[in-house]
């Protein structure tokens, strides 16, 4: 038990890591009599991962101890909890990219405790991501960003075509920038029968969509020295995206209070042209059974902004291990498990995108196998996606306490109680009393 | 002596007696209720619990002060709890009057009844969400059906329409509690006055005017003092169906507070603005409670 995971797995070859062929063979340790407490996220997609921890309970001999099971966010206030009442008494929790660098100095450093050749199976990227003050306090599990969804169909009809082209003077092809999508969203809109795009509309949603268009058009969060600075013309460009397409009813009029159930639904429903998602909807978008455009749906990479730069607001599940952990080696032994080749396997086969480079490769190879060319073309987007346009919130602790700040007056610019300008401008003035409290400035 | 240890022995036994219930009392409600005091007066932030031993006194009331969303929290409470107490009662009394008259199958109905009381406000929350949704929600989908309109109204994005989805959901849940607690009351009242009254030539009008909703006052208070203080669990119907949004539109003091402690935190404040709230409780309990003596008194002859 004394022994670490690190000279555990040194008999391993890395090729056979990368490979991932030889995940079973791994030594996970022995543990006999240990219980590990841990603390996990809950939920219908998390779920089918769990089915596999009795495997690590026979290879090591320990026992995992599941002390909560929820949804993130009530997961997020227990965790909180304990850091107030001081009662970190687990070795393991589920984190998340933009909630980690909230919790300070809880979770460990996994560079001292998980094998480089481990970590080397990894995409570079999201341990990058994963990173938080140079401590790597997470191992990424399955990562999340966006491209967009539309329905074929309504680009192979050569009348509709010669008439989008006759009103906006070039031809009409899935997007390659928003400004196009804002054109097609438009074209296609007959409310309250059909729509030309949705968006989550509320709470930390709709911050990370607005923030992916700012960076898109060119604009920034923060300056340097960490002043507000979305308030700027790049802001008022990428908030008016949103606020346009609202009044000119080519959204749902209910889009504001939507969040991710409203929109993928909203698109299975048939009823919306163009939807920017999440990989986890793309099976149940092309089902016949589950959706209305089923085998009738197409995916391509997130569009550009002004700044020539595609919109990529990403985030990963994660695992980490606290510092309190009474048993460091059972803990990295765990989340190593459960982050490995045959484990990912099991979440990619549902759509969920994974954090190793050969998960994504032998994915694509059984949805080959298996004649779903429409899934290998999603799986070829988002390997891109994830590669070359991720980019993360700001890893700062005051993440989500800004987000709560700017929602609002997103939402508030979209109904019209503010102009984008006077939006922005609010938001930007309390996020700057949130910096000075919290003393970046 | 041994009479003077027996009398005092008599003296301090209610004190023993009530021991346990003072105990249970003083950490259960007394000591939590002074530590977020404390609390309140303190930077708390959850994630920095060293922040516990700053004492700023009452920065964060002078803060709430100025606090215009706070403000418009606060009223849109009492707005919301002055609108869905009432339906509830006007609902909760017509039913109950209705089954009262039935003389076949009330004790199914009466079960039936119960049934919305038994879903979690969560669930109820989700249910009425979707009931709501603009594009694919049953209810612009029958209206549009039934070519009432053309348009997909935005139930839980308009200003006016939004609050007023959540009352529905929230009456809904909750109008069974009346209900039940004014079926029982029309249960135990006496037929005598009510025959003697219509023998006298009272209608109907009149009998339940000056006869059968005096005799229900105390019923209808205690009714609105029980709901009252509960009528915060409609914090996860509002969390799920709007999160107090769009732009603060449905934000009610639970979802505020509740953001403002876990989300962001900022537990020193948010049990500053739970002050607050709590004065608020406190201030609907003693109006209903003196509303409700004073309908006893005038049950018992004495006005």
């Amino acid at each position: 038990m004394g022994r670490s995971l690190k000279a555990l797995t040194l008999g391993v070859s890395a090729t056979a890591l990368i490979a991932g062929a030889a995940a079973a063979e791994i030594d996970f340790g022995n543990f006999d009599g240990y219980t590990l407490r841990v603390k996990l996220i809950g939920g219908a997609q998390y779920e089918p991962l769990y089915a596999e921890i009795g495997a690590w309970e026979e290879m090591t001999g320990a026992t995992v101890q599941i002390l909560s099971r929820q949804n993130h966010f009530e997961l997020d206030r227990e965790i909180k909890q304990d850091i107030a009442a001081g009662t970190l008494n687990w070795c393991v929790g589920s984190n998340h990219t933009s909630f980690a660098p909230q919790y300070g100095n809880i979770y460990t450093d996994l560079n001292d405790l998980i094998p480089q050749e481990v970590l080397d199976a990894f995409v570079p990227l999201v341990l990058e991501h994963s990173t938080v003050g140079g401590r790597l306090v997470q191992l990424p599990r399955h990562s999340d960003v966006s491209n967009l969804f539309y329905i074929r169909s309504l680009y192979e009809d050569e009348a509709r075509a010669a008439a989008f082209e006759a009103e906006y003077g070039y031809p009409l092809a899935p997007p390659e920038t928003w400004e196009q999508v804002r054109d097609q969203a438009m074209f296609f809109a007959d409310p309250p029968n059909f729509f030309g795009t949705q968006f989550v509309g509320r709470d930390e949603a709709i911050t990370g969509r607005f923030y992916e268009m700012l960076v898109a058009e060119g604009g920034q969060l923060f300056t340097d020295d960490w002043e507000p600075a979305f308030n700027s013309e790049a802001g008022v460009r990428a908030l008016s995206w949103f606020v346009d397409l609202y009044e000119a009813g080519a959204v749902p009029a209910g889009v504001p209070n939507y969040l991710w159930d409203d929109t993928g639904l909203g698109f299975a429903s048939g009823s919306v042209a163009l939807n920017l998602d999440w990989a986890g909807w793309a099976a149940f978008f092309n089902s016949e059974e589950d959706s209305a455009i089923g085998g009738n749906v197409g995916v391509t990479r997130a569009p550009m902004g002004a700044a020539g730069v595609r919109t990529g607001w990403s985030g990963s599940h994660t695992f980490s291990v606290t510092e309190t952990c009474d048993n460091k080696e059972a803990a990295a032994s765990f989340v190593t498990f459960l982050t490995d080749h045959d484990r990912q396997m099991v979440e990619a086969r549902r759509g969920l995108l994974p954090t190793r480079t050969a998960v994504w490769e032998s994915a694509m190879g059984e949805f080959r196998d298996a004649g779903d060319d429409f899934m290998v073309e999603v799986f070829e987007t988002f390997q891109t996606s994830m590669a070359e346009d991720a980019f993360t919130p700001p890893l700062i602790a005051e993440w989500i306490e800004v987000s709560n700040e700017l929602w609002p007056r997103l939402q508030a610019a979209m109904v019209g109680d503010m102009t984008p300008q006077q939006a922005l401008d609010e938001a930007a003035r309390e996020a700057l009393v949130i910096m000075e409290d919290a003393g970046y400035r | 002596m041994l009479r003077a240890l027996r009398v005092r022995q008599t003296a301090l036994a209610p004190l023993i007696l009530l021991t346990p219930a003072f105990t249970v009392m003083l950490f259960v409600v007394a000591l939590p209720l002074a530590f977020s005091l404390y609390t309140s007066m303190t930077p708390y932030r959850l994630i920095r619990p060293e922040t516990l031993d700053i004492f700023i006194g009452t920065r964060n009331y002078v803060r709430l002060w100025d606090n215009a969303a706070f403000w418009a929290a606060f009223w849109r409470t009492i707005l919301f709890l002055a609108i869905a107490l009432n339906a509830e009662l006007l609902l909760g009394l017509g039913i109950a009057l209705l089954i009262n008259k039935l003389t076949w199958g009330q004790r199914t109905l009466r079960t039936i009844m119960m049934f919305p009381m038994m879903f979690s406000p969560i669930l109820v929350g989700f249910q009425f969400k979707f009931i709501f949704n603009d594009n694919i929600g049953i209810v612009n989908n029958a209206l549009q059906s039934l070519g009432l309109t053309d348009r997909a109204i935005p139930w839980l994005v308009d200003a006016q329409l939004a609050m007023f989805s959540i009352i529905v959901a929230e009456v809904w849940m909750s109008t069974s509690i009346f209900a039940i607690l004014l079926l029982a009351g029309l249960l135990a009242m006496p037929r005598d006055p009510v025959e003697a009254a219509k023998v006298d030539g009272c209608n109907s009008w009149q009998v339940f005017r000056h006869i059968t909703l005096p005799f229900l006052m105390p019923f209808i208070f205690i009714a609105m003092t029980i709901r009252s203080l509960d009528v915060a669990r409609a914090y996860d119907i509002v969390h799920v169906m709007t999160g107090g949004g769009p732009a603060g539109r449905t934000e009610l003091l639970w979802t505020l507070i509740a953001r403002v402690g876990y989300d962001n935190a900022r537990m020193g404040e948010a049990n500053a603005m739970a002050y607050v709230s709590t004065l608020l409780s406190i201030a609907f309990t003693v109006f209903f409670f003196r509303k409700l003596m004073a309908a006893r008194r005038y049950m018992g002859g004495a006005e």
